[in-house]
Parts: structure tokens; sequence; C-alpha cells
């Protein structure tokens, strides 16, 4: 596993992810991940807090705008996250809280998916009362952005590996 | 500067953030978890204005503006931990200085929007378009927020050498 994770490290594209002095490298990359974060669970909470707040529901409401908001951050997260890792594959792969973030994610855009059908389906009765289900949809979705963002941050400082070449 | 700096390291705060290993790393995510708050509070608020979510009063989603404040607080709060911890890394690093000035803006553009368009705004029903001085409020927000999101993270980047 190290010896495949070096050999990845050494490819011209982690290398300069990594070692480019530019600010369009690593830099930028850490930054559009941090916008893509922004966008994705920022718009999720702010949805959460709005459900929970609501005591009936406009059922009218135009959201897919906002969820191909949502979805560009999660886009933008996703190549940006591939382009961290290919920077340090070993600093992620060996670490269990890498794991523990990458299923809070997907558990978090599941709750973001079943949200959207309970509580955003155009209906004709005008306004409706949000559901026990949504709210608990909302609840859940704080809980596993929170957990993300934890897992994100605690990565810096829980791996054992930096690079896999310098671990032999 | 340097008096400042000697007052902030003398301080209970100062090192209390640098004597326990966990304050630093837990500071950072409520950090990130308050700008998570105040960006989709606020980003939905705007995207509303900018006609992006229609059937929805913009009123309605002003009120969750105020759970946005309270995000944006925590964010100062553990921000004020990190100067207090190491304020010379902040103190004389310019991506912190042009965080500074994005934050200033930002607070210059809401206190634009309160002053000059939160009388119409509440007004608007769930499908009015928000007049286009709100929108261009509503678009220098984003891009504000975005500019501080930036610099935050180009703090490392341009740290001074000691």
């Amino acid at each position: 596993m190290l010896s495949w994770l070096a050999t990845l490290e050494q490819t011209s594209i982690s290398v300069w992810i990594r070692e480019t002095p530019s600010l369009w490298g690593f830099p930028f990359i850490l930054y559009l991940h941090t916008l893509g974060l922004a966008l994705l669970a920022g718009l999720s909470v702010g949805i959460d807090l709005w459900v929970l707040a609501a005591r009936t529901w406009p059922r009218a409401v135009a959201m897919a705008g906002l969820h191909r908001a949502m979805w560009l951050g999660f886009g933008i997260n996703a190549i940006s996250g591939v382009a961290l890792l290919v920077a340090y594959p070993a600093k992620a792969l060996t670490n269990w809280v890498f794991f523990g973030k990458l299923l809070f994610v997907v558990l978090a855009v599941v709750a973001i998916e079943q949200l959207r059908r309970e509580a955003f389906t155009p209906s004709q009765v005008e306004p409706v009362g949000v559901s026990d289900r949504a709210r608990r949809l909302a609840v859940w979705s704080l809980c596993l952005w929170a957990g993300t963002i934890l897992a994100g941050r605690m990565l810096a400082y829980t791996h054992t590996i930096l690079l896999a070449s310098e671990a032999f | 500067m340097e008096a400042v700096i000697d007052w902030l390291v003398s301080t209970r705060l100062s090192w209390f953030v640098l004597e326990y290993r966990w304050v630093w790393p837990i500071s950072e995510t409520l950090h990130f978890c308050g700008l998570t708050v105040l960006a989709g509070t606020v980003g939905l608020f705007d995207l509303r204005l900018l006609g992006l979510v229609k059937g929805v009063a913009p009123a309605v989603l002003h009120r969750q503006l105020s759970w946005g404040v309270a995000g944006f607080g925590v964010s100062v709060v553990t921000g004020i931990m990190f100067i207090a911890g190491t304020p010379d890394q902040y103190f004389y690093n310019n991506a912190f200085k042009l965080k500074v000035v994005f934050l200033a803006l930002m607070g210059t553009n809401a206190a634009l929007f309160y002053w000059l368009e939160f009388s119409r705004i509440r007004e608007l029903g769930p499908n009015d378009d928000a007049p286009r001085a709100a929108k261009a409020i509503a678009a220098a927000s984003l891009l504000f927020l975005a500019a501080v999101m930036c610099c935050g993270r180009m703090l490392t980047f341009f740290r001074p050498p000691f």
C-alpha cells in the first residue's frame, strides 16, 4: 500500500500541487475546497435552519436553482478534494479520520436529497405544515455537517504519515 | 504594534490557547462551523434577492440571519483566540490585513442594505423581484464573503518567517 502511495506521490501532478510556489497550486485548491464547503454545507445548513424554524412551508418555493448551486459546491469539493488527495495520498489514506469524513459527507448528501423529497415536492395544497420527518432530517443534516467539518479539521492533527516516500 | 503583541501574549487567553493542544483544533472547527452557518444563512438570503429562490418572501429568510449573526460571533470569538495565541503571525500577515479589509467591506455593505433597501425588501411578496440596488448589494455580499474565505485560507501561505 505505502509503495503504491509513494509512486502516486512521485507523479508530476502530485509533485506540482504539493511543491509549486505558485498560489494557483495547493493554496488555490484549498480555497476551492472551502468555497465548495460554503456552497454545499453552507446552503444545506441554511435550509436546515429554515425548515426547523418554519411552522408552515410554502410548497411552491422554487428550490431548483438552490439545489443546483449545492451540487455545484459538491462538484467543486469533489474535484478539489481529489486534487488534495493526489498531493498527499498517504496523509489521508492512512488515517481513519479521512474515511470518517467521507462517510459524513455521503450521509449528509443523502440527507439533503431526502429533505428535498420530503419538503420541496410541489403540491397544490398551500401552505403545508413541516413534517416531523423533515425536522429530523434537518437535525441529522446539521449534525452530519458539523461532523464533516470536525473530521476535516482533525485531518491536519491526526495523520501519522505525511508522505509515504518518507515513511520507508 | 510591538506593545500590542507583547500585551496579547501576556494575556490568560493566549496562555489558554497555547497551553492545551486541543484548544486550537477545536477552535478551528468552531471557526469553520460559524463560517458555514454565516455563509448558509446570508447566502440563502442573498440568493433570494438575486432571484434564485422564488416562492418565499425575503422577510422569511431574513429571520434566519440571526443564526448567521450567531455564527459570525462564534467565528469572531475563535478568531480572537487565534490572534491572542500567535499575534505576530497575524499582524505581520498581508492575507490577514486583506481579510480585515474585506470584513469591513462586508459590514459596510450590510449597513448600506439596512439603510437603503431593507424597508422595501421586507414588504416584498413570495414571487416579487428585489430592486436592482438590493440585487447589487446581495451580489457584493456574496463576493465579499468569498474574498474573506479566500484571505482566511491564504493566512498559512503568507505567514511571516518567524
